[in-house]
């Protein structure tokens, strides 16, 4: 560990903890902590921050090269040059993570090169659940991985109970005293993870951190985090658990499997959970934990076909297509909330007043909805009969008895993987592990088929014996 | 015709630029932000004071000024450049937009109506000097109007009896616009008119 360790020098400072608490673990620029500026350079002074160019700038074939020190991203038509005004010369920035403050050439970026905070290792562990034997199995094969620190993947159908198999796993390693981060592509799931995280673990310090999220106390040990927030981290984490791996922009955004690797130290193990792994994730796998069963020990349920022929065109006329409005009928009579999904939100909002005049309280949300949360909320407490939606639901919430149709399920945003979590959302309860999941379509396609013959796959691994 | 631009740059979807005998035979600037984002915000019809604002103010133009002005996107510039060219190319006043107090500018790197201008190829001359560096954002009608001139004539430049077109990014209650305008006007200039990008 001799990498450029000039010493800090830290005589005649006393160093304020909640900098310590804050900035350990972080890579920052100097406007963007919530300390005055004066007393972050007045750290710097005392070498209690590394010093790092913002931009790496190196020369390839005699062509200039740029990647950002925060986010990693080297697209480099994401790379902006203009005159800055500060410097009177030409100045770059990136532009793939500039939602989190702008990481431009003429600044620089700090890490914390002080003393580390204090890391509790009193825990406590508040959770009365019991394990299937196939959740008691793979929350060990976890924990065996990350003390050996290898990879690992818990490839777990929708409802088996993931996030309990993490408790466990967790407990051990803060009890180590570990630093350990649960990351999600997705907002949502981050949102709901953290009371449950909050509950099962009252004496640990949890943050959640997600864009827009408040700012919170304390030096975190456990950290829950959507993975863009990981850019601000460098070299911070002892555990690195990445849920619902394959879930959009994770997988389309090179940069965020980058962020990963970076927030994480360099031999720190990394776990992916995921109900649907992507061959990538399958076949780079140190250590494998399956479980093809759901907790309560029923099957999954087995989407069914049905053909919606020319839909499209019938909404656009105005015209609900006569199946979907029976299904909807159907639910509406006998009080079972519903889920239907729209390949495109165009299509959704042309559906919309449709719906409404069948029952005056459906509604609709899609990705740039901000009452999202509130939504989902009303369907869960039966304020409302139903919910139009787009891809964005697919994953990361339980709704009692819920029924799922998906329309126009032949549209190429609707994934095998998408599909077998859409699918997913029904039957979680032990009391409802049934209910309708049906894919009504224009033309079936082989993603269509995939989903169904997984499911059926699972199922067969799952109760081969047993039926 | 280069194509600078792939994605949108308010949305990051990806551009379908469409070459149609319009785009040829017109000589614009590829677009650089798709059809969907550009529906968004709304043109402005009425004209306040003899001065020509081209948009209105609403949600879509909140987050581009945002990510703009505050969030430092200097690319952003780009997205108007072919309506602000079609404005002010034909105009034969002399342009000269509001400046930033030179420590602003420093803190924030770029002049927003300088680049905006910059990036629909319109030249301009610097005239006017800031000389507070107060905003006008968070007073009221009454305090802006009551305030000492915001502007003098940077004593290296000569205002000529000339007609003058003040550009400027936001027009609220028309005080900077004023004060710019008695400005020029004090010191021998023709007459002097604006050019505002959004009504606040």
């Amino acid at each position: 560990m001799f990498k450029n360790t000039i010493k800090a020098s830290y005589k005649g400072l006393i160093i304020e903890p909640a900098i310590v608490n804050f900035a350990a673990g972080r890579i920052l620029t100097k406007v963007n902590t919530p300390f005055p500026q004066a007393k972050i350079e007045t750290y710097i002074k005392y070498r209690l921050f590394h010093i790092k160019p913002a931009i790496e700038i190196t020369t390839k074939l005699f062509r200039k090269h740029y990647k950002c020190g925060r986010c990693l991203n080297d697209q480099q038509s994401k790379f902006i040059h203009f005159d800055c005004a500060k410097c009177d010369q030409i100045c770059t920035y990136c532009r793939h993570c500039i939602a989190m403050g702008r990481i431009i050439s003429c600044a620089n970026l700090i890490a914390w090169n002080g003393p580390q905070p204090h890391i509790s290792k009193n825990h406590e562990m508040c959770w009365d659940g019991t394990f299937t034997k196939l959740q008691a199995r793979a929350s060990q094969e976890l924990s065996d991985s990350i003390a050996a620190k290898r990879q690992h993947l818990i490839h777990a159908v929708c409802g088996a109970g993931k996030t309990e198999i993490l408790f466990t796993a967790i407990y051990k390693a803060l009890k180590k005293g570990l630093r350990i981060c649960v990351a999600t592509p997705r907002t949502d799931v981050v949102l709901e993870l953290f009371p449950r995280f909050q509950k099962v673990f009252p004496n640990t310090i949890l943050h959640a951190l997600y864009g827009g999220g408040p700012e919170q106390k304390g030096y975190p040990q456990l950290v829950l985090a959507t993975t863009h927030q990981l850019y601000r981290f460098e070299h911070a984490f002892d555990v690195m658990i990445v849920d619902e791996a394959d879930a959009f922009p994770y997988t389309f955004d090179s940069a965020l499997q980058k962020a990963v690797q970076k927030a994480k130290k360099p031999n720190a193990p990394v776990a992916y959970v995921t109900a649907t792994p992507s061959e990538k994730l399958l076949a780079y796998k140190e250590g494998y934990s399956f479980i093809p069963k759901r907790y309560h020990n029923f099957p999954l349920p087995v989407p069914r076909f049905s053909s919606l022929w020319n839909y499209e065109k019938q909404i656009k006329k105005e015209q609900l297509p006569t199946k979907l409005m029976e299904w909807t009928k159907q639910r509406l009579a006998s009080e079972e909330p519903f889920l239907i999904f729209f390949p495109t939100i165009d299509l959704l909002e042309k559906a919309m007043p449709l719906f409404q005049k069948l029952h005056a309280s459906i509604t609709s949300v899609h990705a740039e909805d901000v009452n999202r949360k509130e939504k989902v909320m009303q369907l869960r407490n039966a304020e409302i009969p139903g919910l139009l939606t787009t891809t964005i639901l697919e994953r990361g919430i339980t709704i009692k008895n819920v029924q799922v149709a998906v329309v126009g399920a032949e549209s190429s945003i609707f994934t095998a993987s998408a599909l077998i979590q859409i699918a997913g959302r029904v039957g979680r309860n032990a009391h409802f592990h049934g209910g309708d999941i049906v894919f009504y379509h224009h033309g079936i396609t082989t993603e269509m088929d995939s989903a169904k013959e997984e499911i059926e796959n699972l199922n067969e691994l799952g109760f081969g014996g047993e039926l | 015709m280069k194509k600078e631009i792939y994605y949108c740059l308010l949305c990051e979807r990806e551009l379908q630029n469409i070459v149609t005998w319009q785009t040829l035979l017109e000589r614009n600037w590829p677009q650089t932000i798709c059809d969907k984002c550009a529906g968004k915000f709304e043109l402005n019809d009425n004209i306040e004071d003899s001065v020509q604002i081209l948009y209105s103010y609403n949600e879509a133009m909140k987050d581009y000024l945002h990510q703009y002005k505050f969030m430092h996107d200097v690319v952003l510039a780009k997205v108007f450049r072919n309506e602000i060219h079609l404005a002010l190319s034909h105009r034969t006043e002399t342009m000269v937009p509001i400046p930033m107090h030179p420590e602003k500018l420093r803190q924030r790197t770029f002049a927003h109506v300088d680049e905006l201008l910059n990036a629909a190829q319109i030249s301009y001359i610097h005239l006017l000097e800031k000389t507070t560096t107060d905003t006008q954002v968070g007073k009221s009608k009454e305090e802006r109007q009551r305030v000492a001139s915001l502007f003098q004539i940077d004593i290296n430049k000569q205002v000529e009896p000339k007609d003058y077109l003040i550009v400027d990014d936001i027009y609220t209650t028309g005080t900077t616009i004023k004060h710019a305008q008695q400005t020029l006007l004090d010191a021998g200039a023709k007459s002097v008119t604006a050019f505002v990008l959004i009504r606040g």
